[in-house]
């Protein structure tokens, strides 16, 4: 079973379904639930099945444009696994999340379900052409989504993303082609393959500019400290779904790019700035966290501190031990869990309330006692209470960073007081004090009850025993460390 | 003439030949519809016939054109370029009564211009076909006669194009004058004996891309396209933003074909041209308020990247150069016949305005738009992205990296332009402009839109053919 072709391809057909399914009212949304629970059971089973095993554990390889040396290769190891097993649960939520949309709904539905396919083939793509395909194929649904169903300021915000973001990968492609030159010169073997790649001899001028390339893609998207400013905007401006999936998994590719490429490709600049990479994340704990106490609009709020979790989840990988390391792939999906919910409470307080404004919203503790416990709940799990899930991964990135940079934990356990009280100001300011007015609103519908328990749930799994995800991700986490990435690759050019 | 050089010329020829009779049918029974039905046919024909008869390579007119393979992948292209304007040209033009078969077989001797031009390899026929399809172009711009935009359009580039003309054959002559030889590959670059005539040649040289510059309106020589783009009917601007410049293109990498551009004067010459042209266009193209006259400016910056990919020469530019005309053209015509299609029955869709809200109003059209926006933006996965690609790729083997820079961050900034239509057509109610009138597709407009939706996608997913097929074709 080509299973990896079917995670990347069934979106597709799903968003064409979609847009062929227009003249029936609601059955876009459907044919979207189906979809993407239909991705996530062979996500799943793809999980279950791979228990213990270490390695790439699916591979797909067919000749694509032969003339250039580009070929469509798919491969999934532990990491690739994690990743799309959380864009698939994201992106159920993103859809249950949107069931009540009604402005050109089967348009929205289709592209939730493009960029499914676009994230799904950054995580599984093995060759560069392939992978910058889907890296740029993502941004255009998203683009669509906070411009078309964003709030007040949506088209500066579209475009602003859309611009920061193809501003790096336009470099990644000029590097990808200097480096592809430069093996075929070396080798005569000219491919755009990872795998035959990554042993490309580099004079050390070149290797850091073709690094730079790289990591000015993948910055832009994590996003590191200057270069962060899109993230904002596009958050607030985001229809719910948009923030949960930008949040959730968009973030996460540059992550994952700077992983899986940056540092196989070109480990010596990439050791190098080990310590860059490991002060740009502690620059962005603190001045996220510093900027988003200001905030007055929630879901601004929570965008910043998005910036701040990611610069944890980079502290970890600066640190270069396997602990923090671990630590950091699983913040990632940590964070995408808590920072998901959170989006998704605050859209359906928006939906109530039609403000997301701090200063107006409050009292929502004695109105919907069950959202606010939830909100509650992953609020606390935000700012990394013991027991749930975003502190079982801060606590092993900063054992870990302990081991390497004393210094850097030290700095990085007081980021950790600093998402208390930004958080602690947000759960005071909507759930606390005075109502804005007497009107009563309903507590959480069945549907947000759907939406919200699973994620409840594996806050608390990941939380308590998040060691099925660490065993899938132990096996990258150690290649990556060996410098090893792609051994085992068999089978492949 | 010999029967082989007839039979290497079917395809021209038919062209011709079908427009000849179409203007004589038209003296006894006009109809604008049977004489445009029988253009497609007769553009569809000659395609064909490039497609299936091999007639072999040959000199054809005592060496003015080369019959080849190359030939005949323009041939084709060229005829499919008549064919789309054709098609998307029957509702516009009924409505602006274009009359009998004048328009039709216009468009055809363009066609069969355009492919002289693609086939020359002497400058003589370098200068014949290229002429061939200026000439028709002074009468098509000015084609709808109750425009008064129309008109100026038609005369501004008539009096460009004249001038274009004269530098254009005071270069040849100078060229000449030092070479002793029309055919390109005996007049080399820069003679490598008599220096004493080098300075003759470079005039010349510089005569001649002027010229060449004003007909692909490269910066500086560029003033005349958005007016002209403005005034002229939306199928003929289409035409001439794909063939007129693309067959140009085409006449080019046969003059540069084998020789080594590295060093020469030239190359600093060309590498200005081209900078300047993404720049500049670029940075006028961002202040665009008609779709139009951003097309126009948009089209100065692709011939800057087609520039390039000559700069970079070699086999991997002119195949980069191949690749990326089909993909420039699909993506242009494409935009045009939206434009068509948008148009409503009296008045001319150009501003933005006139979009608004167009992605619920005509989903098809707009998705059309938002493709070929994509592919001219270079956004995968459509056919701009993979020409694009080879054009950088060639760029930076052929070490132009500092050019392909340039390309990069124009290609950036053009995002800001080539979003805009997008956003006015999904992102805009009708609110706050004129209310804009839904015009029903006709059939030949729908076929259009799909075709270039098609080619569009297909190339830009599936590009291996289309490359191979280069390869083969490449002299």
């Amino acid at each position: 079973m080509p299973l990896l072709s079917l995670l990347v391809w069934l979106p597709l057909l799903g968003a064409l379904a979609c847009l062929l399914l227009r003249p029936y009212a609601g059955a876009g949304r459907w044919a979207a639930l189906a979809v993407t629970t239909a991705v996530f059971t062979l996500n799943l089973w793809a999980f279950l099945a791979s228990r213990g095993l270490d390695g790439w554990l699916w591979q797909e390889d067919h000749a694509w444009i032969p003339r250039y040396g580009i070929r469509y290769t798919l491969g999934m190891d532990g990491l690739s696994l994690t990743l799309t097993l959380l864009t698939a649960f994201l992106l159920i939520i993103a859809v249950l999340i949107s069931w009540r949309l009604d402005v050109h709904a089967h348009f929205f539905f289709s592209l939730l379900l493009l960029i499914e396919c676009g994230i799904m083939g950054v995580f599984l793509a093995l060759d560069l052409v392939l992978f910058y395909l889907f890296w740029e194929v993502m941004l255009i649904p998203m683009f669509f989504l906070i411009g078309v169903w964003g709030h007040e300021r949506r088209l500066y915000a579209a475009v602003k993303f859309f611009l920061f973001t193809l501003a790096g990968s336009l470099l990644m492609l000029l590097a990808m082609i200097t480096l592809y030159l430069v093996h075929g010169d070396q080798t005569g073997h000219y491919t755009f393959a990872l795998a035959a790649l990554v042993g490309t001899e580099l004079p050390p001028g070149l290797s850091w500019w073709l690094f730079g390339a790289f990591f000015a893609a993948f910055a832009v998207k994590v996003p590191l400290f200057p270069l962060h400013t899109w993230l904002p905007d596009a958050h607030t401006e985001a229809p719910t779904a948009g923030s949960i999936i930008l949040a959730g998994v968009l973030l996460k590719t540059g992550v994952y790019g700077l992983l899986r490429f940056g540092f196989p490709l070109f480990p010596e600049p990439a050791h190098t700035c080990l310590p860059m990479l490991g002060a740009l994340g502690l620059i962005g704990i603190f001045y996220a966290a510093w900027i988003a106490y200001a905030q007055n609009d929630a879901k601004r709020l929570i965008a910043y501190s998005s910036v701040a979790h990611m610069g944890f989840v980079i502290l970890g990988i600066a640190a270069w031990r396997t602990t923090a390391m671990e630590g950091s792939l699983l913040q990632m999906v940590n964070h995408g869990i808590t920072t998901g919910a959170l989006f998704a409470l605050i859209g359906m307080i928006d939906t109530r309330a039609h403000t997301r404004e701090i200063s107006k919203l409050g009292g929502l503790w004695a109105k919907t006692p069950v959202l606010s416990a939830f909100f509650l709940f992953f609020a606390l799990a935000s700012l990394g209470l013991p027991g749930l899930n975003n502190f079982a991964g801060e606590i092993l990135i900063l054992i870990g960073t302990f081991t390497a940079h004393p210094a850097w934990a030290i700095l990085g356990l007081v980021g950790v007081l600093f998402a208390a009280i930004y958080m602690l100001r947000l759960v005071q300011g909507v759930l606390w004090g005075q109502p804005p007015s007497s009107q009563d609103w309903a507590d959480i519908s069945w549907r947000e009850t759907i939406i919200l328990v699973p994620l409840a749930l594996l806050v608390l799994w990941l939380g308590l025993y998040p060691h099925p995800f660490l065993e899938a991700l132990r096996d990258p986490v150690q290649r990556l460390l060996l410098g090893s990435t792609l051994a085992g690759l068999g089978g492949m050019p | 003439m010999t029967l082989t050089e007839l039979h290497a010329l079917v395809p021209v020829l038919l062209l011709a030949a079908g427009a000849v009779a179409l203007l004589l049918a038209g003296a006894w029974k006009a109809s604008y519809v049977t004489a445009m039905t029988y253009g497609v046919l007769i553009a569809l024909g000659g395609g064909v016939i490039a497609l299936f008869y091999d007639p072999g390579a040959g000199l054809v007119g005592f060496g003015l054109f080369t019959f080849d393979r190359y030939s005949r992948f323009f041939a084709i292209l060229w005829s499919a370029a008549a064919a789309l304007t054709l098609l998307m040209s029957f509702r516009y033009g009924k409505y602006r009564s274009f009359m009998g078969g004048e328009y039709a077989a216009l468009i055809l001797f363009a066609a069969a211009g355009m492919i002289l031009l693609s086939s020359a390899s002497s400058f003589v026929g370098l200068f014949l076909g290229l002429e061939t399809f200026t000439l028709v172009f002074y009468i098509l711009i000015a084609f709808h006669k109750g425009s008064s935009l129309g008109a100026e359009a038609g005369l501004k580039y008539l009096i460009m194009g004249g001038v274009a003309t004269g530098l254009l054959a005071m270069g040849i002559a100078l060229i000449y004058a030092a070479t002793g030889t029309f055919h390109f590959d005996q007049a080399a670059f820069i003679p490598s004996g008599d220096q004493a005539l080098r300075p003759l040649l470079l005039a010349g040289w510089a005569l001649l891309l002027g010229g060449l510059g004003f007909k692909t309106s490269l910066v500086p020589f560029h003033l005349w396209t958005p007016d002209v783009y403005e005034g002229a009917p939306p199928p003929v601007a289409a035409l001439l933003a794909t063939g007129s410049k693309g067959a140009v293109f085409a006449a080019l990498v046969l003059l540069f074909t084998g020789s080594d551009l590295t060093g020469s004067p030239l190359s600093s010459l060309l590498w200005m041209l081209s900078a300047l042209s993404m720049g500049a266009g670029t940075l006028c193209a961002l202040r665009q308020d008609s779709l139009k006259r951003m097309l126009a400016y948009s089209s100065i910056v692709h011939m800057g990247y087609l520039l390039l990919a000559l700069l970079a020469a070699g086999s991997t530019g002119s195949g980069a150069i191949l690749f990326y005309l089909v993909a420039y053209s699909g993506a242009t015509l494409g935009a045009f016949a939206v434009l068509t299609a948008l148009s409503p029955a009296t008045a001319e869709a150009g501003s933005y305005d006139h979009f608004r809200g167009a992605g619920y109003r005509q989903p098809l059209a707009a998705l059309v738009l938002l493709t070929c926006m994509l592919s001219l933006a270079g956004i995968p996965p459509t056919a701009g992205f993979m020409g694009k690609f080879s054009i950088f790729y060639a760029a930076i083997e052929g070490g132009y990296t500092g050019l392909a820079l340039i390309g990069i961050l124009s290609s950036l900034i053009s995002l800001a332009y080539y979003l805009r239509p997008v956003m006015v057509m999904y992102m805009t109610g009708p609110e706050g402009g004129p209310t804009p009138t839904k015009t029903p597709c006709s059939a030949a407009e729908k076929s259009v839109l799909i075709i270039c939706l098609l080619a569009t996608l297909l190339l830009g997913v599936y590009p291996g053919p289309l490359f191979d097929t280069i390869a083969l074709v490449l002299p």
